[in-house]
């Protein structure tokens, strides 16, 4: 982390007191992550470009030892972009962490994790066909859960259509303002 | 093994195609298997054929819905599918549960494990060839426990009994006596079945040394629940992240070394005696009181915010990733499938094993095909 970025988050950075934010801090010398606390783990946030670099720090860190993948999932962020998130855990050090990187939506690639855990191979497929992110060196690029030829629709991102008894269901449930 | 230099035939691998619609594969799983006489060489499975887009559809409902879709996504362990659930909107939304209503959650919840245990004895039984016996025990116990749920919320499978905040309803006044009374039954089963398969000659030479997968590679491959802790590693939410009362109570985390079929079926078999052991402690500990916090908001509203919670369920870590953007529902609802990651393994289990073992190997991390494919 450089001088300027520390000066400029030093408000969340602060409430970290007592997270192992120092010891992932150090871990990911020379790469620009920044952190939040989350309401369980620690949320770090990490360029794109870097990810594998800094997945790859927090598993071959000695105190740190990341080597179990929870799991690995997108959030849609509609105009701000597709997050791809990892929630990671040491079974030896017994602590997590989630790990955000934030893909702009002209540009959703990202490389895979596979090389880390092989753990990832299934979920970023998933997270693949779902969301339309794109995992530069995955293995086996086919869908998982959907069919073969479904490469062109993205069911979980937010601007897919719902089925017609979706929406009617998302309506008859719709309260008036006065009881919400 | 026949191989090329051995055989003065000229061999040929074959292409096996298993399921989806097969009784051994525990729903609609395919698989194919290249496999050379006997001996598999390569495991190629195919999911996604129940993938009923939960996730999505739990974004366009409003919290209190999602529970159903919980239910359904594990089905055999409904109970602990719904905790992960409703301790992710709770934490979020700030809602502190009641002590009544986290001692009955607990006792629920390792009712379900018990259950859903015990409907895997039954079904691996069959998948090893003791056909017949194990199962009808097994459904006889599991039909105790079911009969339980009934009475408490309702229905058999589908309970929506959680809330967020607490409970649907409080328990019965006969509750206690009829939990005691179940867990006598399970009790019995599980010597019953442990008298059944655990020193069976035949059982054991089917299971012994068949798809063993060390510590380091079930980690790798996130694997978690009684799979993994049959490697070795002590992985357990219950007590690694002590959430409910885990803490307040005496239990063991189970643990075999072996990593093959027959520990697997062992741990399961030992965690449903230390379930038996929690659900007495809980009954034990189990006060009147309120079931729900006193002031919960009509309509439910959740800040800004993530979670990931995670719970022990039956087959391994059941997580929730829950973002909220305000409002009441969910941005994004991710289920995090223990059998999904257990899946994964699949191939490295299997490959270089014989045809019925990938059978048994599959049978032994006790998928729910509907958690795997949401």
């Amino acid at each position: 982390m450089t001088s300027e970025e520390t000066t400029e988050s030093a408000a969340p950075v602060a409430t970290l007191d007592g997270t192992i934010w120092a010891e992932v801090d150090r871990a990911l010398a020379g790469i620009t992550a920044t952190a939040e606390r989350g309401l369980l783990d620690v949320i770090v946030h990490v360029p794109p470009a870097e990810i594998i670099r800094a997945l790859k720090a927090l598993k071959a860190d000695a105190t740190l030892n990341f080597d179990y993948l929870r799991s690995l999932t997108a959030v849609d962020n509609e105009e701000d972009g597709i997050d791809v998130v990892y929630h990671l855990y040491s079974t030896t050090a017994k602590h997590n962490l989630t790990v955000k990187a934030t893909l702009a939506n002209d540009n959703l690639f990202i490389d895979t994790a596979t090389t880390v855990w092989r753990a990832a191979n299934w979920l970023e497929r998933e997270t693949a066909e779902m969301f339309g992110v794109r995992f530069n060196g995955h293995p086996d690029p086919r869908t998982l859960l959907m069919p073969e030829d479904m490469d062109d629709t993205f069911p979980l991102r937010k601007d897919h259509p719902l089925a017609e008894i979706e929406v009617l269901q998302g309506e008859g449930m719709g309260y008036s303002e006065e009881d919400q | 093994m026949v191989t090329e230099s051995a055989s003065e035939f000229e061999t040929q691998d074959l292409l096996l195609n298993v399921g989806p619609q097969h009784p051994s594969t525990h729903g609609v799983f395919r698989m194919v298997m290249q496999v050379d006489g006997e001996v598999v060489r390569e495991v190629i499975p195919y999911i996604g054929y129940l993938h009923r887009g939960a996730e999505k559809l739990c974004e366009t409902m409003d919290y209190r819905q999602g529970i159903g879709f919980m239910d359904r996504t594990e089905y055999l362990a409904a109970m602990n599918a719904e905790l992960s659930y409703v301790m992710a909107v709770e934490t979020l939304a700030e809602l502190e549960v009641p002590e009544r209503a986290q001692w009955i959650r607990m006792i629920l919840v390792e009712l379900n494990r018990l259950a859903s245990h015990l409907m895997f004895m039954g079904a691996f039984g069959v998948d090893v060839g003791v056909f017949g016996t194990p199962f009808i025990y097994a459904w006889r116990e599991r039909e105790a426990v079911i009969d339980l749920f009934e009475e408490i919320s309702g229905d058999r499978m589908m309970y929506a009994y959680l809330r967020p905040g607490g409970l649907a309803w409080d328990v019965p006044t006969n509750f206690v006596p009829r939990v005691r009374e179940v867990l006598t039954a399970v009790r019995q089963g599980i010597a019953d079945f442990d008298g059944l398969l655990t020193k069976n000659e035949i059982f054991i030479a089917r299971t012994k040394g068949v798809g063993v997968i060390s510590a380091a590679d079930a980690i790798d491959f996130g694997m978690s629940g009684p799979s993994i802790r049959a490697s070795g590693v002590p992985l357990d939410v219950r007590r690694e992240e002590p959430y409910l009362k885990y803490n307040d109570i005496n239990w063991n985390v189970i643990t075999r070394t072996e990593g093959d079929v027959y520990a697997r079926y062992l741990c399961r078999l030992d965690e449903m005696r230390e379930s038996v052991k929690i659900v007495e402690q809980c009954l034990e500990r189990l006060q009147p009181g309120a079931i729900m916090p006193e002031k919960m908001p009509r309509m439910l509203r959740t800040p800004p915010g993530e979670i990931y919670v995670r719970t022990e369920a039956p087959r391994g870590e059941f997580g929730v990733y829950l973002v909220s953007k305000g409002g009441n529902r969910p941005h994004r609802l991710k289920v995090r499938s223990a059998c999904l990651s257990n899946l994964q393994a699949l191939r490295h289990m299997t490959i270089g094993s014989y045809v019925a073992d990938a059978l048994i190997v599959l049978g032994s991390i006790d998928i729910v095909l509907s958690e795997v494919d949401r």
